[in-house]
């Protein structure tokens, strides 16, 4: 049986398997159709029907559950997360896991799409090591990103000394719904 | 099982002690979506990839363990898994999982998901796929929420898997 535990292992494995198999376009494929259509459609349905209520409400129980160091800020029209110490990246960190060559792209890969068809979208940057933020607008707010701790205060991952790490490289997206629109 | 204890035998280990039961929703989409793509042989490959490749440390714990480390591994898997109620039973010739409740079909029935039918052939492929560098090989019987899964020393004339042993899952 494979289960759960490991689930952040052989989901990575299994993004390999599908570039190998059908390249970049199948990982896509995979991330869109059977993540965010069907593993996350619990997700999708609390955010299309409850908005930034049902962001808090579907980032609260799942990132709990997988033993996140998270923040989250909500303000007027933006929901932001902070995440400290991804559990998912964390756990391929801790194992020395990596078949696939850019495994956090896959939380653009169906957080994206499934924004999209609820009206919001995503400004993003992850530095490969366990951290992040994200900010969630609808598609007709034209703000852009806050800068570092005007949002979340102290909480804003930017601010940590670890953020900028040698050697490391950041991932930006600005108003996007698709892993491969990287500024 | 002290999970704490029991962790070492796992090849991967984690913060935390428990595994998030939503992700058995990402295992069953993804045998969908490959057998979709790629039919049951597609999906028997995918298996079997898991098996000889990333669970290789798997194999080779077994290689150099043999049927105690079978055990072990699976003793401290189901402490890890949510809702299971497994038993592991070992004796000289093998080792036996009495799975009375399967915490995934278990998960994704509460949560009225669709589970793909051929869902509890995945145990027979992966593990198989886990067993044979160590010299060992599984039967499963059962399944759709309850199965025996026996590991043994691969034996000549020992008969092949019937797949028809192993149920739909629902």
């Amino acid at each position: 049986m494979i289960g759960v535990y490991d689930f952040c292992g052989h989901y990575d494995w299994t993004f390999e398997w599908l570039r190998q198999t059908g390249g970049e376009a199948l990982v896509r494929e995979y991330w869109d159709e059977a993540i965010h259509q069907n593993s996350q459609r619990h997700a999708c349905e609390l955010i299309q029907q409850q908005g930034f209520a049902g962001m808090a409400t579907y980032w609260g129980h799942t990132l709990s559950h997988e033993g996140a160091g998270y923040d989250t800020t909500v303000a007027e029209g933006v929901f932001r997360i902070d995440m400290h110490e991804c559990p998912s990246k964390g756990f391929l960190l801790r194992n020395h896991l990596g078949a696939y060559h850019d495994y956090c792209n896959h939380c653009m890969g169906w957080i994206g799409p499934m924004l999209q068809e609820a009206g919001f979208a995503v400004d993003h940057e992850h530095n490969h090591c366990g951290q992040c933020w994200w900010e969630m607008r609808r598609l007709s707010d034209d703000n852009p990103p806050s800068g570092p701790g005007m949002l979340a205060g102290p909480h804003d991952v930017r601010l940590c000394p670890d953020w900028s790490q040698a050697g490391t490289k950041h991932d930006l997206y600005c108003r996007s719904n698709h892993p491969d629109h990287k500024v | 099982m002290n999970t704490e204890d029991s962790r070492h035998a796992l090849p991967y280990t984690d913060a935390k002690k428990v595994g998030a039961a939503d992700f058995y929703f990402g295992i069953n989409a993804t045998f969908g979506f490959i057998q979709q793509l790629f039919g049951l042989e597609g999906l028997r490959r995918y298996w079997r990839g898991l098996g000889d490749k990333y669970y290789s440390p798997v194999s080779a714990a077994w290689k150099t363990g043999g049927l105690p480390a079978v055990a072990a591994y699976w003793r401290a898997f189901f402490a890890a898994e949510p809702g299971a109620e497994v038993e592991v039973i070992l004796d000289s010739a093998s080792v036996i999982l009495e799975v009375r409740a399967c915490p995934a079909i278990t998960h994704l029935r509460a949560h009225a998901r669709r589970i793909v039918p051929c869902f509890c052939q995945h145990c027979y492929y992966v593990s198989e796929a886990m067993a044979a560098p160590a010299g060992l090989t599984v039967r499963v019987e059962g399944g759709n929420g309850s199965c025996r899964q026996t590991f043994l020393p691969r034996q000549e004339h020992l008969p092949a898997q019937d797949l028809n042993q192993i149920k739909e899952a629902k």
